[in-house]
This record gives structure tokens, C-alpha cells and sequence, in this order.
């Protein structure tokens, strides 16, 4: 009996998964067929490509499964997914939404406690516009840092602010039609 | 077929002047120089690929140059140069810190690397360096030698079914050689054409939004192609680190005798720049078949011929071996030159560089790509022509600056291997956010990217390739619009693949690449 | 069906007698803030160079600070989604053609993104808009179309919009010609498709000018009402049977409800740089579109509105 291998339950559930989105989702979330009759020719409709996509899964869930049945013993080393690699992408991605609200909101912040205009007015001005993205960035890369040393020091975060603000020189200072973060997006 | 011949000879006693005339205005390769080194530089930073810094640079140029006929080359010249410089400065980061700065330079990491951790990192970039602009020159004498004819063959032998028999075969191909397993390829493809069916669908109906809004806009390419190359390494890197599992780091390099070129060295990566070349160079000029599918083809055969041939000392493709970064870097730096050929000759891109030089083209006017391009008029000239022969004296320049300068500047970028990777890792992940940023300014788009380096970093835990997902990524809105544009073409013939014996053949190698490569899982291995 | 053309040509002819007063800050309004400019276009194309360029010249001409960005997707209807939920303060604008906020939207049916939801500001430049086919093949006129039609002889016809999928259809109907209708992505793939033989005809809206100029391709027939530039014998749509032209403009728009005197000054800022031939933008627009095609105001107001309903009834011939 075959043990049930880390490749074995990937090739079923992506079997299983991409069966379930062809019957159910495809159908639900396409504006068209996967052919449709419009000004009086058929024509490939907007279901036929994620079909095609859904149906390669299947096949490859299959063959994946398939593969493990075969020979369990042949997988390449350690591999598979555990609660540590869980843990360390809620560490990222916490890191990774503190830095973008603190991109997203220093400006904006500041520029409604110190002026009267808010901050659009604001948005291609000096310092106002580097303000959200080096306190962000030095933000994501002071903690990325820290995250790859086990320890939070002062220098991780220097070196996120340098490489902040020479980053936003360097596209800011010879490009003006280039938008730092966040000024697209108010 | 002897007017032609008498065409191609008529080139090359008479255009030529004009060309040379027409570089005469300092402009121009004083464009080309900046480019170059601009693009160098693009190259050797991931995140920034040789397309995004030219549909950044148009704009400006067009501002600074104007719109006038004389502004043609000095802008084309500013283009070329970036597209070669990026070409070179791909390979250095992925030589120096398992990054790809291009998504070309990919299987440029998988020798490129372990030399480098192997304490040969100038070595190697010596050897990227020198494959790459052999690649390219080789490749512009064959756009040189073939732009008039060789396109308008390959145009006309296939139509819109063949082209989509054409993509399909590729993506088989893929799925089929790369990674530990075909299954595992499979999900990688399947999972990157899906990918891209979210919201880009002919109806107005954003498919697969699940109703949500920041999805109705689909994912933008270049949010999704940084995610997976580069943050998903970026994330894989410093998971390492956090684990404490830090073999990786390219600051604890073995030593391995002196650094730099050795004696013998030309002649062990000779046969592989060759074949790669010549790979990349036919790729190239198929339309649409680009340089990530001929870096994979040069290494993957040159990999097979490698393990035949070398000595044991040799190390195997893989593991550090100079003909592996050759095979590769040959190949997708030859399919630059041919990728001008359906564009010069036809108007039709194979690429993203190529489409900005159409765009320039088309913006400052009196160069229209195409079949007119080549018409050797007599007496009267074509100007077009003159223009066309500008662009190639051009790429010559470029490739002389490429061979004595740009080595120089691309081992100047070696610096940075100095600098601890887990520092340097958190800065490049900030560099790759702001490009994206600056191509496409919404909040939203650095999460996505964040959300494909996840996936990325997933990918990496579960062993499944992560190239075919970005290939069919990419490929797979060709595929559907060749299919849809088919299949209505043939006026709705529901087996518009096996219409003609071009596109049965193409489907049958399809089917067979994957058959054989399931039947003999052992050499796909390694 | 009658009744839309005379409102068109009406607009037209306002548009062209439509003179500026000397543009020097004097409508007294200055915006607040830079001005985004959203551009409804992909980066580095034509259009997008035309968007980038008049930011430019709007700028130097008044000092007011524009920050073009690409917003794309969904032909254009993204950016009106966008457009619609901005500030109506005359600090977001974006510039699109009229064929969005028209066939598009009518044909999308939502209501947020209605043309009443917008207030347009000017248009800069109209379509050259041709049937398409190379010179030296065998579609080079519609003679040669009916007799290949004749002969029995599929005919692919490319187009790179649903409202120019429906004309191709609705052409079809009323010229008896069946064609195979091939849709690609924009109208410079129509061209090279019709290159490298993959199609047979197909709409361009002006990218073919220096093709046809130079001799390499032909308009078949003329999809607007005035005579094409370099083909102004060319055969009418609809003398050939349509009931409709496939006509449209460039042009730049704001939210609805942005102030009036904000409106006066975007527009007149817009067209005193596209009809200057000095500025940039000016002398892309000359030779690619042989002029600037400026409507403004009331003038547009009712353009749009003209397109609106002719696109409705398009859509009802074709359904």
C-alpha cells in the first residue's frame, strides 16, 4: 500500500479543486459560452480558455497522482508545506501590510494634523511626497532585515531609510511623470 | 529568386553610405552609449527588464527629440542600446544572487550560481559576458543577412491555425522538460494560464473576478512575472535565513583557485555559444516565440550534449558549469538581433523590446516597419531603406561597445556582491515594489505582486516549477486570441487545428512531446 | 435613423467654426493641486504619447502641474469606473475615446458608467477610420470584395472593438457579403495581420494613413463622413449599405458636475495646445491625423449624445 506522500494529496486536490471550478465557478463567472453564436457565426466564447486551463489541471492532478502511486519513494528531498512555513508567510505578509499602510497613510496623516489643504493638494510638493513611501519602505526593509537576522537593530532600519530615499531620488528626481507610492493612488 | 539575390547584393554595395552618412550626426551613438549603459544597469537590477525601461524612456525621448524624421535614430539608437545592455547586465544578478534581473537570464541562475558560491563569481560573469554579446553578434549578421526574405517565408508558411498549433507545441514542451515531474509542470502551466483568463475576456464581463473589484482589472504582467520570479525567491531567500539555514549565502564561497577567465575556457563554451546562437536566432525570428522559450531550449540541449561529453572533473550542468551560463546566455541574447527580423521586414514584434522600437517608430513617423522597408528602389531612394541600414550600423556599434566596454561596466555591478544578501535582499524586494509602482500606480498592484510572490514562495516549498507558470502566463492570451482569430477565420470549424498538414504536424508533436517525456521520467531529471 | 446624422454634422461644423479667445489664464480659475490625467491607453502606444504629450504642452502653456497615469483595461470602461468615483473638482481627468463613454457603455449597461455620469472636455483628434486592405492582394477595392464574395471565397474581416465587430456585421447584412468576423487587439495587429495575409480586410482608425499614403495598402471604403485624408474617393460605408459611420474622436473628459468655469479652462488649455502645430502634441496630431478635430462645450455635449443614440440603435439592427 502506498504511503500517502505530500504529492499524492497535491495531485488529488488539484484534481479535485480544478473539477469543482470547471462544473461550478467557469460556468458562474464567464460573460459567455465556451462557444457562442453572436452576428451570426460562432466564435470561442470566454469559457473556452479557462476550460482548457481547468482541464490541465485535471490532467495534471491526474499524472500527479499517478506519479506518487507509482513510485512514493522518488520525490526529491524534503518538500511539502508545513506550520512553519505557514508561520513565516503571516510573518510576511504582516510586515508587508504595516509597511503599506504606513505608506499609504503618513502623508495623509500629517498632512491633516499640520496644514488645512490635505494632502492631495500636497502630492507633488517637497517633502510631502517622499513622506509615505521612505517611512514604508523603511519600514519593509528594516523588518525584512530583522526578519533575516532573528533581530531587530538600528542599523536595518538605516539602511531601509538610505535605500528609501536614494530609491526615491532616483526615480523622482530625473522622471516627472513616474508616481511614488502612494501618490497614484489618491 | 535572382532579383532577390540581386537585391541582397545591390544592399550591400549601395545603402550602406547613406547609413553611415546618417550616423554621421553625433546624436545618434552618443544615444546608443547612454542606452547602453542605461540599460546595463536595468539589466543588473531585478525588477527593471530592457522593456519596462524603454516604455519609460519613449515618452522622454519623444519629449527631448522631437517628432521629426531626425529624431529616428538617435531614439531608436537610445532603445537599442538599453534592449543590449539589458541583455548583458540580465546575468549579473542572476550570476551573483540567484536573481534573474531579466526574466530571460533565468536558467542563467542555475550555473551562474553555485560558480559564484563556488568563489568564481568574476569567472562567470567573464563567460555570461562573452556568450552574450557572441550570442548577439551572431544573431545581428543573421538579421543583417536575412531581414529582406527569411520573415516573408516564415510568414507566409504559417496561418492563424498553424500559429496556435504552434503556441500549443511550446507549451507542451515546456511542461514536458522543465521540473521534477510532467505533473508538477502541468500545474504549473495550467495554474499560469489561469492566471491570466482572470478579467481578460472578450465580454464585458471581468471572468473569473469572483465579483470583486480589485480582480476586474485582471493581473497586470508585470506585477505577476516579478511576484513569481522575485519576490517568490526574494521570500524563499530569506525564509532560509530565518531558519538559519544560511549555506546559501554568497559570502561563504569555497575557494577554488583564482577568480577570473581561464586558460581553455573560450574553447569549452565555443560549441555551446554556437548552438545556442544558433537556437536563438531561429527562435527569434518566429513571431511571438520568445527569448525565456530559447535560453530553455539552448541549455536544455546543451545540457544533453554536456553530460555526454564532459570530462568527470567537469561539473555537470547544475552544479556550476561554465557551458550552462554559454548555453544559456547565448541563446537569449541571439534571439535579440532576430527578433528584428518579422519586425523590420514585416511590422509584426516578437517581443517586448521589439514592440517599443515599432512604437517609437510609429510616434515620430517617416519609418513605417514593414515590407515597404525593404524596397531597393533604383534611382530613386527609399528612405526607409536608409533608416533600416541606420538601425542595423547601429547594432553594430552597439555590439563593438558591448565587446570592450561592456564588460567592464557589468563587472563594475559585481560590487554589489560584497554587499550581505540579507541586507541586499530587502533593498532589491523595495526596488522591485517601486517599479512596479511606477508602471502601474495603484496600491493594489504591489499586492498582487506580494500575492504572486506568496505563490512563488509556495511553489518553491512544493517543488513545482515556476518558469512554465510564467510562461504560460504570458503565452497564454496569444494562445487564446490565435485560437478565437482561428477558429472564427475558418468561419467556426471546430477542428481548425487539423486544417492544414502544417498544423496537424504541430499537434502531433504536441501530443508526443508529453507522451515521450512521461514514458522516460528519468532524463528530465537533474 | 434619419435624424442623428444632421446632429453630427451639426456638431462638426460647430466644432470646426469653433474659435478659442487667446488662452492666457483667462478663464480665472487655476485647479487644486496637480491635475491627474488618467490615460485610458497602453504606455509607450500612440495615443498614449498623444495623452503624455498634450500633459506636457498643458503645462508649459500654464504652469499648472499634470501627472499623467495609465489606467487601462475593459476599452476604457476601467478608467471610467475610476474616473467617475474621483473628486468632480477639475484636479482628476482622463482621456479616453468618445467610442467608451458611447457604444461601450450603452453596451455594457451599466449605469455608473454612462456618459451622463461625465462631463466631456474636448476632443483633440477624430478617427480616420477605412476598410482596410493591401494594395497589391485581391480585396484592393469593393469591387474585388464582391467578387471574391462572389467567387465563393471566405472573407476575413479584422476588427479590434465590439462596436467595429457589430459595424463589420451589420455592413455585412446590408451589402449581402457574409464576412468571417476575426477580432485582434488593436489596429495596428488588423495591419499586420493583413501583412502577413492572416486577414483579408479590416478597420483602422488612421493608423493605415501612411501605409495607404505610401502606397502599400488601400482604403476600401471610408467609415466616417468626411473624405479620408488619403483617400478621399474611397466608397462611404454607407454607400455600401451600412446605416451607420464608425466614426469617433480622442478626447478628454471629467467627472460629471465639475465646475463650470474648471470645464472652460481644462477645454480651452486641451485645445490650444492640440491645434497648435508649434507644441508637441500639436505636430503628432497634423501628421498622424492631418489636424487637430477640436469640439468643445455644447458642441460635444451633443456629439456624444448623437453617438449615444446611434449606438443604441446599433445595437438594436445588430441584436
Amino acid at each position: 500500500m502506498p504511503r500517502l506522500t505530500a504529492d499524492l494529496v497535491l495531485g488529488l486536490a488539484a484534481l479535485a479543486l480544478a473539477l469543482a471550478a470547471l462544473l461550478f465557478w467557469v460556468p458562474a463567472d464567464t460573460g459567455s459560452g465556451i462557444v457562442e453564436r453572436i452576428r451570426g457565426q460562432y466564435r470561442i466564447g470566454d469559457a473556452m480558455g479557462p476550460a482548457v486551463a481547468f482541464g490541465i489541471l485535471i490532467l495534471a492532478g491526474i499524472v500527479l497522482a499517478i506519479e506518487a502511486w507509482l513510485k512514493p519513494a522518488s520525490g526529491p528531498g524534503p518538500s511539502g508545506l508545513g506550520s512553519a512555513q505557514l508561520g513565516f508567510l503571516l510573518l510576511l505578509f504582516v510586515i508587508f501590510m504595516i509597511s503599506l499602510l504606513a505608506m499609504r497613510w503618513t502623508g495623509p496623516a500629517l498632512a491633516s494634523l499640520l496644514t488645512e489643504g490635505g494632502y492631495r493638494s500636497l502630492r507633488a510638493s517637497l517633502p510631502w511626497k517622499y513622506l509615505g513611501y521612505v517611512t514604508g519602505g523603511t519600514i519593509l526593509v528594516g523588518s525584512l532585515i530583522a526578519l533575516a537576522e532573528r533581530r531587530i537593530s538600528v542599523r536595518a532600519f538605516v539602511i531601509g531609510f538610505f535605500a528609501a530615499l536614494l530609491l526615491a531620488m532616483f526615480y523622482d528626481l530625473p522622471f516627472r511623470d513616474f508616481l511614488l507610492p502612494p501618490n497614484g493612488d489618491l | 529568386m535572382d532579383y532577390i539575390l540581386m537585391g541582397i547584393g545591390a544592399v550591400f554595395g549601395g545603402p550602406e553610405l547613406f547609413a553611415l552618412g546618417g550616423i554621421g550626426i553625433p546624436a545618434a551613438p552618443a544615444m546608443l552609449f547612454l542606452g547602453l549603459l542605461t540599460g546595463i544597469a536595468v539589466g543588473a537590477t531585478p525588477g527593471l527588464a530592457g522593456p519596462m525601461a524603454m516604455a519609460v524612456s519613449l515618452p522622454i525621448l519623444i519629449s527631448i527629440f522631437g517628432v521629426r524624421p531626425d529624431a529616428l535614430l538617435p531614439v531608436f539608437g537610445f532603445l537599442i542600446g538599453i534592449m543590449k545592455g539589458a541583455t548583458v547586465g540580465g546575468a549579473v544578478p542572476a550570476v551573483l544572487f540567484n536573481i534573474p534581473g531579466t526574466p530571460d537570464a533565468f536558467m542563467t541562475t542555475l550555473d551562474g550560481y553555485p560558480m559564484t558560491r563556488r568563489g568564481m563569481p568574476k569567472r562567470a560573469l567573464k563567460i555570461a559576458h562573452l556568450s552574450s554579446v557572441s550570442g548577439d553578434t551572431l544573431s545581428d549578421i543573421a538579421l543583417f543577412v536575412c531581414a529582406p526574405f527569411l520573415a516573408v517565408l516564415v510568414e507566409r508558411f504559417l496561418d492563424l491555425p498553424e500559429k496556435t498549433a504552434l503556441i500549443l507545441l511550446s507549451l507542451t514542451f515546456i511542461a514536458a522538460v522543465m521540473g521534477s515531474s510532467v505533473g508538477k509542470g502541468l500545474i504549473a502551466i495550467g495554474l499560469g494560464m489561469l492566471a491570466a483568463m482572470v478579467a481578460t475576456g472578450q465580454d464585458f464581463h471581468p471572468r473569473l473576478a469572483l465579483g470583486v473589484d480589485a480582480l476586474s482589472h485582471g493581473f497586470p504582467m508585470v506585477s505577476a512575472v516579478l511576484g513569481i520570479l522575485i519576490l517568490g525567491e526574494i521570500f524563499w531567500t530569506l525564509d532560509d535565513h530565518w531558519r538559519g539555514r544560511v549555506s546559501r549565502d554568497a559570502t561563504e564561497a569555497t575557494d577554488a583557485g583564482p577568480d577570473g577567465l581561464r586558460k581553455g575556457d573560450v574553447r569549452r563554451i565555443l560549441p555551446h555559444i554556437l548552438r545556442s546562437s544558433l537556437i536563438g536566432t531561429v527562435i527569434g525570428a518566429l513571431p511571438g516565440v520568445g527569448s525565456t522559450l530559447a535560453a530553455t531550449l539552448g541549455y536544455t540541449w546543451g545540457r544533453r550534449v554536456h553530460a555526454k561529453r564532459k570530462t568527470p572533473e567537469q561539473a555537470a550542468f547544475g552544479e556550476g558549469a561554465p557551458e550552462g551560463i554559454a548555453a544559456t546566455e547565448a541563446a537569449n541574447s541571439a534571439v535579440s538581433g532576430a527578433n528584428l527580423i518579422p519586425v523590420l521586414s514585416l511590422g509584426i514584434p516578437g517581443n517586448a523590446a521589439a514592440v517599443f522600437l515599432i512604437l517609437a517608430a510609429d510616434s515620430i513617423g517617416g519609418f513605417n516597419p514593414g515590407p515597404g522597408v525593404f524596397t531597393f528602389s533604383h534611382p530613386q531612394i527609399n528612405p526607409e531603406l536608409v533608416v533600416a541600414f541606420g538601425i542595423f550600423t547601429l547594432m553594430a556599434l552597439g555590439n563593438l561597445l558591448n565587446w570592450t566596454i561592456g564588460g567592464v561596466f557589468m563587472r563594475a555591478m559585481g560590487i554589489m556582491s560584497r554587499v550581505p544578501i540579507r541586507y541586499l535582499l530587502p533593498v532589491v524586494l523595495l526596488v522591485t515594489l517601486t517599479a512596479i509602482y511606477v508602471q502601474d500606480p495603484r496600491l493594489g498592484a504591489l499586492w498582487t505582486a506580494f500575492g504572486f510572490g506568496v505563490l512563488g514562495y509556495l511553489f518553491r516549498c512544493l517543488r513545482i516549477p515556476h518558469l512554465p507558470f510564467v510562461i504560460a502566463f504570458i503565452l497564454a492570451g496569444s494562445l487564446e486570441n490565435a485560437a478565437r482569430q482561428a477558429f472564427s477565420a475558418t468561419g467556426g470549424d471546430p477542428f481548425f487545428l487539423f486544417s492544414s498538414w502544417v498544423s496537424t504536424a504541430f499537434m502531433l508533436m504536441a501530443i508526443a512531446t508529453v507522451f515521450l517525456a512521461g514514458r522516460a521520467p528519468g532524463e528530465r531529471r537533474g | 435613423m434619419i435624424r442623428a446624422i444632421p446632429t453630427c454634422a451639426a456638431a462638426l461644423l460647430a466644432g470646426a467654426c469653433f474659435t478659442l479667445p487667446a488662452f492666457a489664464q483667462s478663464a480665472g480659475w487655476t485647479p487644486p493641486g496637480p491635475i491627474t490625467l488618467m490615460i485610458g491607453f497602453a504606455a509607450g502606444g500612440g495615443a498614449d504619447t498623444q495623452a503624455r504629450l498634450v500633459a506636457q504642452g498643458i503645462e508649459d502653456a500654464t504652469g499648472w502641474t499634470v501627472l499623467p497615469q495609465q489606467v487601462t483595461g475593459n476599452s476604457g470602461l476601467t478608467l471610467a469606473q475610476q474616473l467617475r468615483d474621483a473628486p468632480a473638482d477639475g484636479s482628476v481627468i482622463g482621456m479616453i475615446v468618445s467610442e467608451t463613454l458611447a457604444y461601450n457603455a450603452v453596451r455594457v449597461g451599466n449605469p455608473d458608467l454612462q456618459a451622463s455620469n461625465f462631463t466631456p472636455l474636448a476632443t483633440t483628434a477624430a478617427f480616420q477610420l477605412g476598410l482596410v486592405a493591401m494594395a497589391n492582394g485581391d480585396f484592393a477595392s469593393w469591387e474585388a470584395v464582391e467578387a471574391a464574395h462572389e467567387a465563393g471565397r471566405p472573407i476575413r474581416l479584422g476588427t479590434a472593438t465590439e462596436r467595429q465587430a457589430d459595424m463589420a456585421y451589420h455592413l455585412g447584412l446590408g451589402s449581402g457579403i457574409e464576412f468571417n468576423i476575426v477580432q485582434v487587439q488593436g489596429g495596428s495587429e488588423i495591419m499586420n495581420g493583413l501583412r502577413a495575409g492572416d486577414l483579408d480586410l479590416g478597420w483602422v482608425a488612421g493608423a493605415q494613413a501612411s501605409a495607404v499614403a505610401g502606397g502599400e495598402m488601400v482604403n476600401v471604403a471610408s467609415g466616417i463622413p468626411t473624405p479620408l485624408a488619403e483617400s478621399p474617393d474611397a466608397p462611404t460605408i454607407r454607400e455600401l449599405g451600412s446605416n451607420f459611420y464608425l466614426d469617433g474622436y480622442f478626447m478628454f473628459v471629467a467627472p460629471a458636475g465639475i465646475p463650470d468655469e474648471a470645464r472652460e479652462a481644462l477645454s480651452g488649455a486641451i485645445a490650444s495646445v492640440v491645434q497648435n502645430p508649434q507644441t508637441e502634441a500639436g505636430a503628432l496630431i497634423a501628421r498622424n491625423f492631418g489636424g487637430a478635430s477640436v469640439l468643445t462645450g455644447e458642441a460635444l455635449d451633443a456629439y456624444l449624445q448623437a453617438a449615444v443614440e446611434d449606438s443604441v440603435r446599433l445595437i438594436d439592427t445588430v441584436r
